[in-house]
């Protein structure tokens, strides 16, 4: 009778038993089994919440021994790990051959996406002002002869010369919503300099939000009017676009 | 086209002089075209109140040294991502044993390495960079203390209508210490001593020794949406208890504006359509 009991415990125990799978961690350079050695974590969600949780964190001394830890453990960090995205359409931006008093323009569009956090910077600067072998084209002050790497200004003067951009938020299908450049740009016709890393200019923020952003862009164009008297060459220059997130 | 994910987009460490740490980013070429990319690591600044940085000429701490782990990577050294691949880097960060204890801001930058395409023509070469920030505290202790106050916390308007327009609440938190912390906590609403309502505070970085505006969680500024009751409430900002600083209030007035001004109206037409009867001749 006993041995038919043990018999039937365990085949019981065969029938219902269930899989139980230790988490790891893959990567082209490394495996790590059970690494998380939590009771559970992670985040939960229903129609009306979203939760995040931490249950069973451990590892006590460890800043101790190690010398070092995370901020805010494991919780705080799996919000950190969201990824963040820049991306620019077209870099090559090529304004052929220029007429003097006649404003030259190219355009790209440039697309940001940020984690659930506090948002993005986008700034820009420029190696130097657009230069040929021997002469530059000066970064414009705009029509009232104020505007700056840091200040945009009404650029409409056919004698008002220089080098400028403006930057408009779009939606995706190009409808002007100015989201995340109304802070710097009034509409299409207000442009400013970059800032000159040459001269020791600081890279300017030009777009901006304080929220997260998923396919927020805008369209930068970028401007050149020359004077009669502008030598002739081939002006170049490179232009950076930094997107760096809030802290 | 510069189409680059940059994972994880922040780090917070907390650690000793004389340790060295490893954290690996992953990057993502989302196009369709190999791209050329280089790796820097720069030292930033706060700037404003809402997270933004700068990068003015300061000098990067030689106390606190970056590399990459990657057999096959240099930091500062170009490589090739391949279109629609991922790529790990490791970045290796060391303390040296005489760092001073206090914090250190940088951002990891991964951009474009793309040396300028020879032109006959007028051509401006656009550059894409995109940075994860690294926020360092250098301390002996693993929760450094907080020391904080809060500036200007005020409602706006100090006297509205019951409908329409919302109350503002705003305000900012200055760090007295060398080490960054997290803003935790709650405004609080209350009328005749009843809570109204209760707004969660952001989990906002306040850097060393800077100041950070307050914001409220899924909102971008801490509001009280109307219809709200006539009378006065008092809104009292008050943080989590580990970061031990002193709770604030301030007040505010509801009044019935609208109808009074909507009954005054009503009560003059009455009276005119009274008097405009009354006017009339007897026929």
């Amino acid at each position: 009778m006993k041995n038919k009991f043990f018999f039937f415990l365990f085949l019981l125990l065969f029938l219902f038993s269930q899989k139980i799978n230790a988490q790891t961690f893959d990567s082209t350079n490394y495996h790590i089994e059970f690494g998380n050695f939590n009771m559970t974590g992670g985040r939960k969600t229903s129609t009306t919440y979203t939760l995040t949780d931490t249950v069973g964190q451990n590892a006590p001394g460890k800043y101790t021994n190690t010398g070092y830890t995370v901020k805010a453990g494991f919780q705080y960090i799996y919000d950190l790990s969201q990824p963040f995205s820049f991306k620019i359409d077209d870099l090559d931006l090529n304004f052929g051959a220029l007429v003097p008093q006649v404003g030259s323009t190219q355009s790209n569009i440039i697309t940001v996406t940020t984690p659930s956090a506090h948002g993005y910077d986008i700034l820009a600067s420029e190696n130097h002002p657009l230069t040929a072998k021997s002469s530059t084209i000066p970064d414009t002050t705009c029509n009232s002869g104020t505007c700056d790497q840091s200040t945009s200004g009404i650029w409409t003067n056919i004698d008002a010369y220089g080098f400028g951009f403006n930057a408009i938020g779009i939606n995706s299908s190009g409808v002007v919503t100015n989201v995340g450049t109304s802070n710097f740009f009034t509409d299409n016709t207000y442009y400013r300099q970059f800032a000159s890393v040459k001269d020791n200019e600081t890279p300017q923020v030009f777009m901006s939000e304080s929220q997260p952003a998923k396919d927020h862009s805008a369209k930068i164009t970028y401007k050149i009017n020359i004077s009669p008297g502008q030598s002739a060459g081939n002006y170049e220059n490179a232009i950076n676009l930094i997107a760096v997130p809030k802290y | 086209m510069f189409d680059i994910t940059l994972s994880p987009y922040q780090i917070e460490f907390v650690l000793k002089p004389n340790i060295t740490i490893t954290q690996v980013y992953e990057v993502t070429n989302n196009s369709d075209q190999p791209i050329t990319l280089n790796t820097e690591v720069l030292p930033f600044l706060p700037q404003g109140n809402n997270g933004s940085v700068t990068y003015t000429d300061i000098s990067s701490n030689p106390n606190i040294s970056f590399s990459l782990s990657n057999s096959n990577l240099v930091l500062g050294q170009p490589f090739t991502l391949p279109a629609n691949s991922k790529q790990q880097l490791i970045l290796k960060i060391k303390t040296s044993p005489t760092t001073k204890l206090s914090d250190y801001y940088s951002t990891f930058f991964v951009y474009q390495s793309s040396p300028m395409t020879e032109n006959d023509s007028n051509f401006s070469q656009a550059i894409g960079k995109i940075g994860s920030h690294i926020l360092l505290s250098v301390s002996d202790e693993e929760n450094p203390k907080v020391d904080a106050t809060v500036q200007k916390f005020m409602a706006t308007p100090k006297i509205k209508d019951i409908f329409f327009t919302p109350i503002n609440f705003t305000g900012q938190v200055q760090n007295n210490t060398n080490y960054f912390f997290k803003t935790s906590g709650k405004i609080t609403i209350t009328k005749n001593n009843q809570t109204v309502k209760e707004l969660t505070l952001d989990s906002n970085n306040v850097l060393a020794n800077y100041y950070r505006r307050l914001t409220c969680a899924q909102q971008s500024v801490c509001t009280l949406s109307p219809p709200l009751w006539p009378g006065a409430y008092t809104a009292t900002l008050t943080f989590d208890e580990n970061l031990k600083i002193s709770p604030i209030s301030t007040s505010f007035f509801v009044l019935p504006l609208s109808p009074i001004v909507f009954l005054a109206l009503v009560a003059l037409v009455i009276t005119f359509i009274i008097k405009t009867k009354k006017s009339k001749p007897l026929l």
